[in-house]
């Protein structure tokens, strides 16, 4: 037998593999216990400990093999029907996958399973002998491996969470992979053999760096992929420490998950597993209430805690929430001002949102009593140091009563960021892609009258919010060059931690993937730049901490009830927005018809226009159809006309599309625009009844009540 | 990169062979002064290069400067010296200290050669320095053609002169910024 021994190739793969395996077991324990009837759950779980079992005699590892054996039988029972899937054999199952842990553990760390028969295995084989159920008789033999007592067990099999051995520095990647990680770096040798020998004059040379780009190009995508792994792997555990901790709690807590197949970098895997477990915890222990609570406040019994994953803007967001009763914000205003983090004129200033936040600084705790799980004082904080440490944030969101929604950003990798080059004061700056929201341009003529001033502070309407300025050369004291000569700026809009702002700068280079360098920790302290790289043409360019920039610049997050109101806002607009015809008729005029009603656009001869007691018509598919002429198009036309016989008119030919209403009308127009989406203006900012619309950021006037204006004045002829 | 056991050796293999002591130094020049320091801590002299300054930084930071995968922070020579900006094109000479790990660059007006000198032609400071240059200086070499001072790296990195705090005439706000940052 292998003694602390080091571990040899052969052990260390049955590790990794049994620790998968005894994963996901885990997995299906959890959905076991809510799904019992599932015999695919027996199946794999079977599986798993079978493998171990087989695994280990092979090794010689004794100790393992009898604990392996005696789950098996347990589980082969289970399979076959003879016992039922119960909460007890629940348990036992789990206290099986513990005990096979800890002994793989032990393995690892020592290079042997601990040549004993702990009382705790003995124990344990009994159990699941006496679970098998009573009619197991051969199995009541098994206590009897009680032989030898050894008094002190230093297995802690609470310790499944700390395997932080082997089984976490090893990674399957799947061999086609690698073959084609080999093919591309075969593939750039070569390239590289082919560069060499030709020089730049070669005319092959274009070629080949298209070559080279593109061969790189294709490592790298297959190196990230070979390193992402689905963010299931790391919800699997939660289930059973969900389950453990309601019941140490006293809780009734149902887990949901979304989004495991969510792909994340091993690394940032690893990163990410201490913060969410601390934050599961929190859920479990101070966001869910006791049951009882729960049923006073009106909610189901069972709590429940929902683990989410999904892609946003080139970082993945894991949310924590569950339905407890969320923080109360004048407890935790109490509490900041109590341990003297905030002063309590400072706390009385503050918005739901920052007051929230107050939760991440160090040695804050709201939980009334310190208890085994949770509410040292050590936590939030150290969430959020360690998301912050892989380039990520954290943020909490709350209701009084209705829950709690961690959410962390992460970024899907870390060495390489897509971003947008930028210049400013004679410099180069990366900007990451994920904070960029939108590019304006802010051509020099118009800067004037878009840039508008409240007391010292710059903004720009955009749309129909007010968006902070940020002049970046005055921000980081540059030297605003040449602003004579300048034609104008960019401005790009970016939103970081939940504050947006417009960036101004003085160009735009080009969109990049950057290496991201880290700083030395002077230049890091400065608390702007997150890195710096070296761009394209070998310069190197330093890349903006967006939301640092914005602290720095004073922007303050959106409040919350702004959030709020831009939603029903984009609600309501969302009803508002339509299809539209924009056409001119009135000189330097917009108006628009809605889509609906226009039925052809139809492009007439003036001559065949007529008119009859003042008022324009024509005839169109055998009826008479009355003119609109807004724009006194035909009048100038009728002045233009003695020339040219055949001018031509345009005219749209509108029906009432909605209702009975058959009647037809033609509109006169100078020229058509465009077909487009927009959005009507809200009442009060219409002028004088006129619907006015946004139509590509121009006022447009609609003419929504087009066809009842008109059958009043036909009537009126008629 | 040398690791502490090729030091060692390299050490062990100057005792051995030359019994006058003698060390090897890189000479500089920065203003009207000769400085040296020890060529065992210097990785490479980049030569004449374009520095990418950082806005914000401290004063001694001449800027960044891409080298062998990294970037590094170089610091202005002349500025710790109190001196202005130097008007031609300036040195880069890159050092490295083997405890801490961390490679950074130097400014410097131009670079001399390599000399070597007996260790005893080494005198300490003098005690009239200035609190700065007390700190920067490490005793001077007679030579024959005037005074070279030497200077210790690890005094130099940029971390240390930050720790210090007598290099930052112009207050930054950066580092309490960092601190208070939500």
């Amino acid at each position: 037998m292998p003694d602390k021994e080091d571990v040899d190739d052969l052990t260390k793969e049955f590790i990794a593999e049994s620790q998968e395996g005894l994963d996901r077991m885990e997995r299906c324990l959890t959905e076991l216990e809510s799904r019992p009837e599932d015999g695919e759950l027996v199946g794999e779980i079977f599986r798993a400990v079978h493998t171990i079992k087989g695994t280990t005699g092979f090794l010689g590892f004794d100790r393992l093999e009898k604990l392996a054996h005696a789950g098996e039988h347990l589980l082969s029972a289970l399979r076959d029907g003879k016992v039922e899937v119960t909460s007890e054999l629940i348990s036992g199952l789990l206290r099986l996958m513990d005990g096979l842990r800890a002994i793989l553990i032990l393995i690892e760390e020592t290079g042997g399973e601990g040549a004993r028969f702990s009382d705790e295995d003995g124990e344990l084989i009994a159990e699941l002998a006496a679970l098998k159920g009573q009619t197991a008789g051969e199995e009541r033999t098994l206590p009897e491996m009680r032989q030898v007592e050894e008094p002190a067990a230093v297995l802690n099999p609470a310790s499944s969470g700390s395997a932080s051995g082997v089984s976490d520095k090893t990674l399957r990647i799947d061999v086609s992979v690698l073959n084609r990680m080999m093919n591309l770096v075969g593939e750039l040798v070569l390239t590289r053999n082919q560069m060499l020998r030709s020089g730049l004059a070669e005319a092959n040379f274009p070629e080949l760096s298209r070559r080279l780009d593109s061969v790189t190009a294709d490592l790298r995508e297959t190196v990230m992929q070979a390193r992402m792994q689905p963010v299931g792997n790391l919800f699997g555990k939660f289930p059973r420490m969900v389950r453990d901790l309601a019941r140490t709690c006293g809780r009734s807590v149902r887990v949901e998950f979304t989004g495991q197949d969510t792909g994340l970098d091993k690394s940032l895997l690893e990163a990410i597993k201490d913060p969410l477990t601390h934050a599961v915890r929190n859920a479990v222990d101070h966001g869910i209430e006791a049951p009882g609570a729960r049923m006073l406040a009106g909610k189901a019994a069972e709590g429940c805690l929902r683990l989410r994953a999904f892609h946003q803007s080139g970082s993945v967001v894991i949310e924590v929430s569950d339905d407890g009763a969320g923080i109360a914000l004048e407890r935790v205003l109490a509490k900041a001002v109590e341990r003297g983090l905030v002063t309590a004129d400072q706390a009385a200033a503050m918005s739901e949102r920052e007051a929230l936040q107050l939760i991440f600084l160090p040695g804050f705790s709201t939980a009334a009593a310190v208890t085994t799980v949770s509410g040292r004082g050590v936590g939030m904080d150290v969430v959020r140091a360690n998301v912050e440490r892989v380039g990520g944030s954290v943020e909490v969101e709350s209701r009084l009563g209705v829950g709690t929604t961690l959410r962390m950003r992460v970024p899907l990798t870390l060495a390489i960021v897509p971003s947008l080059v930028v210049r400013s004061g004679g410099q180069s700056f990366a900007l990451p892609q994920s904070a960029l929201v939108e590019l304006v341009d802010l051509p020099k003529r118009d800067i004037a009258q878009v840039v508008q001033q409240i007391g010292s502070a710059e903004v720009y309407r955009l749309r129909e919010s007010l968006l902070p300025m940020v002049w970046l050369d005055r921000l980081l004291g540059l030297e605003s060059c040449e602003a004579e000569t300048r034609q104008g700026h960019y401005m790009a809009v970016l939103e970081a931690d939940g504050c947006r702002y417009g960036l101004v700068v003085d160009d735009l280079v080009s969109p990049e993937e950057i290496v991201v360098k880290p700083l030395s920790a002077v230049l890091r302290e400065i608390g702007v730049f997150s890195g710096a790289t070296v761009l394209g043409n070998g310069t190197l360019a330093l890349i903006l901490d967006v939301g640092a920039t914005a602290a720095r610049a004073g922007v303050k997050p959106a409040e919350e009830e702004m959030v709020e109101l831009k939603r029903i806002e984009a609600a309501t607009e969302e009803v508002r927005e339509m299809s539209l015809l924009v056409f001119e008729d009135r000189l330097r005029e917009r108006t628009a018809l809605p889509l609906s009603v226009v039925e052809r656009i139809e492009s007439v001869p003036m001559r065949q226009i007529e008119y009859a007691g003042g008022r324009a018509m024509m005839q169109y598919r055998g009826e008479l159809l009355p003119l609109r002429d807004d724009g006194a198009v035909l009048v100038e036309m009728d002045a233009r006309q003695t020339e040219r016989e055949d001018a031509m008119v345009t005219v749209l030919i509108c029906g009432g599309a909605g209702g009975e209403r058959k009647l037809r009308f033609g509109m006169v127009v100078r020229k058509v625009l465009d077909v487009t989406g927009g959005r009507l203006l809200e009442g009060d900012r219409a002028l004088d009844g006129l619907d006015l619309a946004l139509v590509k950021e121009k006022v447009t006037v609609v003419q929504l009540d087009a066809e009842l204006s008109m059958t009043a004045a036909w009537r009126e002829v008629a | 990169m040398r690791t502490a056991e090729t030091e060692q050796a390299i050490e062990i293999h100057y005792e051995i062979q030359d019994e006058s002591e003698v060390v090897s130094l890189c000479s500089f020049y920065a203003g009207s002064g000769m400085f040296g320091i020890d060529t065992r801590k210097i990785c490479e002299v980049l030569g004449e290069r374009d520095l990418h300054c950082v806005p914000m930084a401290p004063v001694f930071v001449a800027g960044i400067v891409p080298y062998r995968g990294d970037v590094l922070t170089t610091v202005n020579f002349r500025a710790l010296l109190g001196l202005d900006e130097h008007t031609g094109r300036s040195c880069v000479l890159v050092l490295e200290d083997d405890e801490a790990r961390e490679r950074f660059g130097l400014v410097v007006d131009a670079v001399g050669g390599v000399v070597m000198l007996s260790r005893d032609m080494l005198e300490a400071n003098p005690c009239t320095l200035e609190p700065r240059e007390r700190w920067l200086f490490d005793g001077a070499y007679k030579m024959r053609t005037g005074l070279m001072v030497r200077l210790d790296p690890l005094r130099l990195r940029p971390s240390r002169l930050a720790e210090t705090g007598l290099f930052r005439q112009r207050i930054n706000g950066g580092t309490d910024a960092s601190t208070d940052r939500r």
